[in-house]
């Protein structure tokens, strides 16, 4: 169907991102196995739709494919979704799902999270409710724009803005909570 | 502008997404208000943080192998269309793509009708550290196209990135040549020293191709109510 010429342009443009791809997938299917058939699974949709990329804007189109290709597998697998592990920590899912008001400190102690051991500040990362992991993993660790962030979720470029600082506002929170009681403590 | 104001504007404040005229309503606001100052200095203290925990990890080579057999036997199919997750031109970047050569457009415009012997004078703003290497290129372009320009980069936020010592590319390509090559045709470069601060990145860490300005916004706004220079963003 297709001749060495596309497979030639699929190549330039999407192994480029594999890297990107893999690590995308190693945060939000929160499992290295799952994340290796995530990634493969989304080259193969890729491949498959390539048709439908338009102009030179591979990079958020194959991390929205490898986005979903995760969910996806996670749900298959039946794995609890983050917010439930979120639940584990005693945290009312209620207040932190997308849309409620949330109230915590504006700055809470940077000090304290300048202090944080680096699996610390995973776990806390790996914590938060879905729609805020995505963005702030998407932003902190993929480098995305707004704009891609917006493209890759599927929401509104507003939407990206006020759930990214809202992850920021919870993940501080988390850090800073988990921080302390260990350091009074000793 | 009020301190709730700021609270939302803070994030996109730090990850450069903000128009000129809200960053620069932000830094006069942070100029006296030393509690957003803080929150400012906590979110930056939580992004550093992110990346000393989260290095990003590089595809296993079984897996690298195992993509390229796929995709190499794998049949393509016509209907690609009807899935949910495949999304088609993406309206933002599509429109992202005009504005910008609307932007482009622009200055040959100007140029045509005004004439100046001194050529036009182009302020490009930096904010983002994505795309750098097409961004250079667009500078490029530009140049080739219109050999008097005077360009003047102001880089804050990410933007400042690929002026650091060292700095690469993602293919591992150092900057530093494609800058030096600018900085030969008259291009200048323009540091932000409030992003350093900010980021606790010592002044010396920028290569001497680059000058440092005290604040990249009001720098911009300067150039272009000063010195008459014309607005692009990068
Ligand atoms: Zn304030």
């Amino acid at each position: 169907m297709h001749d060495d010429w596309e497979r030639e342009r699929f190549e330039r443009l999407m192994l480029p991102h594999l890297d990107a791809a893999y690590n995308l997938a190693r945060w939000l299917a929160k499992n290295d196995g799952l994340a290796e058939d995530a990634v493969q699974e989304a080259y193969l949709r890729a491949w498959r739709f390539f048709g439908s990329l338009r102009g030179d804007n591979a990079r958020p189109w194959l991390l929205r494919i490898v986005r979903n290709a995760c969910y996806e597998l996670r749900q298959r697998e039946h794995l609890p979704g983050p917010a439930e592990d979120f639940d584990e920590q005693r945290h009312d899912a209620e207040m932190l799902a997308a849309g409620a008001v949330i109230t915590l400190p504006v700055n809470p102690e940077a000090a304290v999270i300048a202090r944080a051991e680096s699996e610390m500040v995973r776990q806390c990362l790996g914590a938060l409710p879905r729609d805020f992991h995505e963005v702030l993993v998407l932003r902190e660790i993929e480098g995305c724009s707004y704009q891609e962030i917006a493209d890759i979720v599927g929401t509104p470029i507003g939407t990206v803005m006020s759930r990214l600082s809202r992850a920021r506002r919870l993940l501080q929170g988390l850090i800073a909570e988990r921080v302390r009681p260990r350091e009074t403590g000793t | 502008m009020k301190c709730a104001e700021l609270n939302r504007l803070l994030s996109p404040y730090i990850d450069g997404e903000l128009d000129l005229q809200s960053a620069l309503a932000v830094e006069a606001h942070l100029q006296e208000c030393p509690r957003c100052s803080a929150a400012i200095a906590g979110v930056q203290t939580l992004r550093t943080a992110i990346s000393r925990a989260c290095e990003p990890a590089k595809a296993p080579l079984r897996l690298r192998e195992a993509v390229q057999a796929q995709f190499a036997a794998a049949p393509q199919q016509a209907t690609s269309r009807s899935l949910g997750f495949c999304l088609a031109a993406t309206p933002g970047i599509a429109a992202l793509l005009i504005v910008g050569w609307l932007a482009l457009a622009q200055p040959w415009n100007a140029q045509s009708s005004a004439g100046t012997a001194q050529g036009t004078r182009i302020v490009y703003h930096l904010a983002g550290g994505n795309h750098v290497k097409a961004n250079l290129r667009t500078l490029k372009n530009h140049l080739d196209a219109e050999p008097n320009l005077q360009v003047v980069v102001v880089a804050h936020s990410d933007g400042i990135n690929f002026l650091l010592q060292g700095a690469q590319d993602t293919e591992g390509q150092p900057y530093i040549g494609a800058l030096r090559e600018l900085r030969a045709r008259g291009v200048e470069f323009r540091v932000c020293t409030n992003t350093l601060t900010r980021q606790q990145i010592d002044t010396r860490a920028v290569v001497p191709e680059a000058v440092l300005v005290p604040s990249g916004i009001a720098e911009i706004s300067r150039l272009q109510k000063k010195e008459g220079y014309t607005y692009l963003r990068l």
